[in-house]
């Protein structure tokens, strides 16, 4: 982060000795928030000014890896506040949580498994395990009970405040970099210690706000900053204003004691509500959550949920784009007719939720587009007669044995070249709106030509 | 060294527009902090949420998931359905929706479509919104006789757009009296314009609210989340008294309408409970919207009412 | 960013119509000049009683509630070489729509304007000049430097000072208004605020002139970073270049009708 002029100006003696070699202080501090100039060109500044500083140019928020191999995890690293601004960085992960003395807890990581699919690339899925020491188990129980849960390959979270409990669980599972969320203001000195041992990151929590941010500066001073901040489960009130007021601190005020990923259970705020669980999961994704954790994971929680993250996580300068193929809806086979746009995923979900809705059996052909829409991807010449034709000669031909071929409503004017370039083949115009191509295919249907 | 949670209060605030009237009439929007910022200032008007039924609920309502079918069992008139809706738990106001009007449609006649609006209006005590068809040319000529019709009700028209801003806009807020609906389709320079063109009509700013667009969650979301964010920063941080009207955001129509909620589970086994998918699609939507800067959402589903109206009380 | 802000001029005893209604009390002509400035879109408006040896705080105070009662609490710049006046305006100045303006000091005999501002919770224009004009931006940042912790020492938020870089006039002093910019720029650089009579750069030059020069020197100086500026509101020309580059630097949003905002 770029520290600014007034802000190294006000560590500056402000003598104007000129030993710098710049005529006045003001110059000098301005010429270091360049970059044109080091900050030890000053002989006067204190030691302090100078441990101020180099703290100042460290990033707001802390980026923490979890977990291993294929199961690693980035979280934190963020630098905004809204995505507009330029683009956030470390998508939330979600968690299951399963409890050490639960009976059925076999049935529970088979659970947590269940959810398991790809939208546009990326591999939507529970990456998370939050487990809950009881309090009551013993400590080798715990630990048989956490190296079933490793056995997931998911990221384990260790709800743990006990010592000892806690140091038997990560000998078993240390490895695969787990979470110890079990520091507090009783214990954070033993807790850190041990999770420093183990070198996985720590989490902590507090009674409220200020506690957590004594107890997170207290761990700091230890000389640990591999932390990840539990905002606590005291209220739904309490859990957004602490990851909002955390998140904020740390990026708008720079406060780095708060530069750390958070932790919201949020199947502990709606304990057996899985609806509100649901809506508070989408809530945390939009504003600043780092690990959400529920009580389950079904596919109506996901599908949404997922989708969320994707679209609000994505870069703004990089267009999401569908992977080019024949796609084929409704039951669409060999014979069915085939429609084309682009690859820009927004395009591709409008288009295809429409064929979907008509119930008409069709092939969506994606071919690659640059992600861009249709008009801005015709404009840029990346969808043409030529970029349609070629591949429907080398992707859709071998494959489909229906001749017809629909058109976005919006490139009309490349029917006739498209024609012209693909012997034997009918182009036909859809309508300009998506939303019009239910009509238009039943339309179609009816008259028996499709 | 204690915690220094530095205030985000701003000096500007969100205009506060009423609609309804009567004990039971709901004030949107006043806050001068961002969504359930309460840590930073109290917000007085918590967001409502409108329960939406349509022109078309009675004919079709065998179409509805299972738990809509069963909550309005056994009604038999828009008035009953009506009286369902504002009764619903979680409920603040009732939004009926005349998308049988749509010539692409049903094609029902402007007549008809103003019955039901009097017939919904006069059964309730809750405010009213009322939606049209989509089709901006019969939405004008619609919204022109069911804001006269309605007269007194205080009813909030969704909506005026570009296209047909100056027929609504006028009957609705300048001859009848009732609140201005301003939609725009995640654009946030067009959303900005046609509040100030209505307000160039005469139109009093304090009785404008904004659609500014929506998606489901996993369909383009970013842009809403984008728009609200830059439209509040606007608005609270630079003043920009013309991006200051409270946020309205129906999400029924477009959470019920994606693939997740319609997929069958012959379809997709599994994905599970297609009733389920809907709901959490309805939830997690409205959340979102909310998170971003909605004043108000519209729902359909009893269980997603009730949840996201606990999620506002919890919140604010 | 924040939007531009424009300090309306024209209330200025140098206009001898104005001059005369301060003198004699008469508010016609000064709520007339007044609302012509807001109508044409200034934030704030400069209230400049001359140096007032003898009657400034009872004339301010006059000033300040005749603007602020009919204008809805219009913030204001209080202009006058008499400090007490100043103190007198601020005594009856409502800050719901802004704190008032202290205009101004130097880093030489009016330093002490700082301390007022400071003591009052308002905001202050700093003349980057010391005894006469400076030579060179190297002594201009050397007298920011001098003000900006005189402000600071006195607890002031550096944002509260609008450093002034005094725009020069064009005819004769052509070959200094590079350094102006470039003056601008390092008070931005700075993150701190500046503001200045910008219209002095077109001083002499024929009637028709100046507004479009006044408009390039505008463009220019936002470029470098300028945040404000005391100038004529009704330049329509003036203005609608303000506005335009508020929209090009993202300080307000696009919409088709934004020079009518």
């Amino acid at each position: 982060m770029a520290l600014k002029g007034l802000d190294i100006f006000k560590l500056t003696p402000k003598t104007n000795c000129k030993e710098c070699g710049s005529p006045t202080c003001m110059a000098f501090s301005m010429k270091v928030a360049q970059g044109a100039v080091d900050i030890t060109k000053c002989p006067h500044m204190s030691e302090d000014a100078l441990a101020t500083l180099s703290e100042a140019t460290a990033p707001p928020m802390k980026t923490i890896k979890v977990g291993s191999g294929d199961a690693e995890c980035t979280l934190g690293g963020e630098t905004v506040l809204f995505r507009h601004e330029k683009t956030f960085v470390s998508r939330p992960r979600y968690a299951v949580s399963v409890s050490c003395c639960e009976a059925d807890m076999d049935a529970k990581f088979e659970a947590a498994k269940l959810v398991d699919y790809d939208r546009i690339g990326e591999r939507m899925h529970v990456e998370m395990l939050y487990l809950n020491y009881c309090g009551q188990c013993d400590a080798a129980g715990y630990a048989e009970f956490v190296k079933k849960a490793a056995e997931t390959g998911r990221v384990l979270v260790l709800g743990c405040t006990d010592v000892d409990v806690a140091k038997a669980a990560l000998d078993v599972c240390k490895d695969a970099k787990p979470i110890l969320d079990g520091a507090n203001a009783g214990n954070y000195e033993a807790m850190s210690k041990l999770a420093t041992e183990a070198g996985v990151v720590l989490g902590v929590s507090g009674a409220d706000i200020n506690e957590l941010y004594d107890t997170v500066a207290a761990i700091e001073k230890l000389g640990n900053k591999n932390l990840v901040i539990n905002v606590g489960t005291a209220s739904i009130k309490d859990a957004f204003a602490n990851t909002v007021q955390i998140r904020r601190a740390a990026l708008k005020n720079t406060d780095r004691t708060f530069g750390y990923p958070t932790i919201v259970n949020v199947g502990r705020l709606a304990a057996g509500n899985g609806a509100l669980q649901a809506a508070l999961a989408s809530l945390f994704t939009v504003k600043y959550g780092s690990i959400i954790v529920m009580e389950n994971m079904n596919y109506a929680q996901a599908l949404p949920l997922y989708g969320l993250r994707q679209n609000v996580f994505t870069d703004p300068q990089k267009p999401m784009k569908v992977e080019p193929g024949i796609y084929p809806l409704n039951g669409g086979d060999e014979n069915s007719v085939c429609l084309t746009t682009v690859d820009f995923a927004l395009t591709y979900f409008v288009v295809s939720g429409e064929l979907e809705r008509s119930g008409v059996p069709c092939n969506l052909v994606i071919s690659d587009a640059g992600g861009l829409s249709v008009l801005t991807a015709w404009a840029a010449g990346k969808l043409s007669s030529t970029s349609v034709s070629k591949y429907i000669i080398e992707n859709v031909e071998p494959k489909v044995k229906s001749r017809k071929l629909i058109i976005p409503g919006k490139v009309a004017v490349l029917k006739g070249d498209i024609e012209a370039k693909l012997p034997g083949w009918e182009v036909i115009v859809a309508p300009n709106e998506a939303v019009q191509l239910v009509k238009f295919l039943k339309d179609m249907q009816a008259n028996g030509e499709i | 060294m204690p915690f220094n949670g530095k205030s985000g209060k701003f000096n500007a605030a969100i205009r506060t527009v009423e609609i309804g009237t009567g004990d039971k009439a709901v004030k949107l929007g006043g806050e001068n902090v961002l969504p359930f910022y309460t840590f930073d200032a109290p917000i007085e008007n918590a967001p409502k949420v409108g329960v939406m039924i349509t022109d078309l609920s009675l004919e079709e309502m065998e179409n509805e998931a299972a738990g809509i079918k069963e909550y309005y069992a056994g009604a038999t008139s828009f008035a009953e359905l009506a009286k369902k809706a504002e009764a619903m738990p979680g409920a603040d106001f009732v939004v009926l929706r005349l998308e049988g009007a749509d010539p692409n449609g049903r094609d029902k006649s402007v007549e008809d479509c103003v019955a039901v609006a009097k017939e919904v209006g006069d059964a309730i005590t809750a405010p009213l919104v009322i939606e049209g068809c989509k089709n901006v040319e019969k939405d004008a000529e619609l919204f022109a006789k069911v804001a006269e019709a309605l007269q007194g009700k205080n009813v909030l028209i969704l909506s005026a757009r570009e296209e047909n801003y100056k027929g609504v806009a006028a009957a609705a807020g300048l001859a009848y009296g009732q609140k201005v609906g301003a939609e725009s389709a995640v654009d946030i320079n067009l959303a900005k314009q046609l509040n100030v063109l209505i307000g160039q009509l005469g139109v009093d700013q304090a009785n404008v609210v904004m659609n500014v667009g929506s998606a489901a969650a996993g369909y383009g979301f970013e842009y809403v989340v984008s728009t609200m964010d830059r439209i509040k920063a606007a608005a609270l941080s630079q003043n920009d008294a013309q991006l200051q009207m409270p946020i309205i955001t129906p999400v029924a129509e477009e959470a019920w309408g994606v693939k997740e909620a319609m997929a069958s589970e012959a379809d997709m086994p599994e994905w599970g409970s297609q009733e389920e998918r809907g709901i959490d699609m309805e939830v997690e939507t409205a959340a979102a919207v909310l998170a971003s800067g909605s004043n108000a959402v519209i729902l359909k589903h009893p269980t997603s009412v009730a949840t996201i109206s606990t999620l506002i009380k919890e919140l604010v | 960013m924040a939007k531009f802000v424009v300090i309306g001029e024209r209330l200025s005893t140098t206009a001898p119509a104005i001059n005369r209604a301060f003198t004699s009390r008469d508010p016609e002509p000064i709520l007339k000049r007044a609302k012509e400035q807001l109508d044409a879109g200034a934030t704030y408006l400069d209230v400049n009683i001359g140096p007032a040896e003898n009657d400034g705080p009872e004339l301010m105070k006059w000033a300040v509630e005749l603007l602020q009662g009919n204008f809805d609490n219009v913030p204001l710049a209080l202009d006058t070489a008499n400090k007490a006046a100043i103190e007198a305006g601020i005594s009856v100045y409502n800050r719901s729509k802004g704190k008032p303006i202290v205009n101004s000091a130097d880093a030489a005999g009016r330093i002490e304007y700082i301390d007022l501002a400071a003591a009052n919770d308002a905001i202050v224009i700093a003349l980057c000049n010391g005894e006469g004009i400076a030579k060179d931006n190297d002594e201009r940042m050397a007298y920011c430097q001098t003000m900006l912790e005189r402000g600071m020492e006195h607890g002031m938020e550096p944002t509260d000072m609008w450093f002034d870089p005094l725009f020069l006039v064009i005819k004769g002093m052509q070959d200094k208004q590079e350094q102006i910019l470039e003056c601008i720029k390092m008070i931005s650089d700075m993150e701190l605020n500046s503001t200045g009579g910008l219209s002095n750069n077109s001083n002499g030059m024929p009637k028709h002139i100046r507004p479009i020069m006044d408009s390039a020197m505008v463009a220019m100086a936002m470029q470098c970073g300028l945040t404000s500026a005391i100038v004529n509101p009704c330049d329509l020309r003036l203005m609608e270049t303000i506005k335009s580059c508020d929209i090009i630097k993202n300080n307000t949003l696009y919409a088709d009708s934004y020079l009518e905002l």
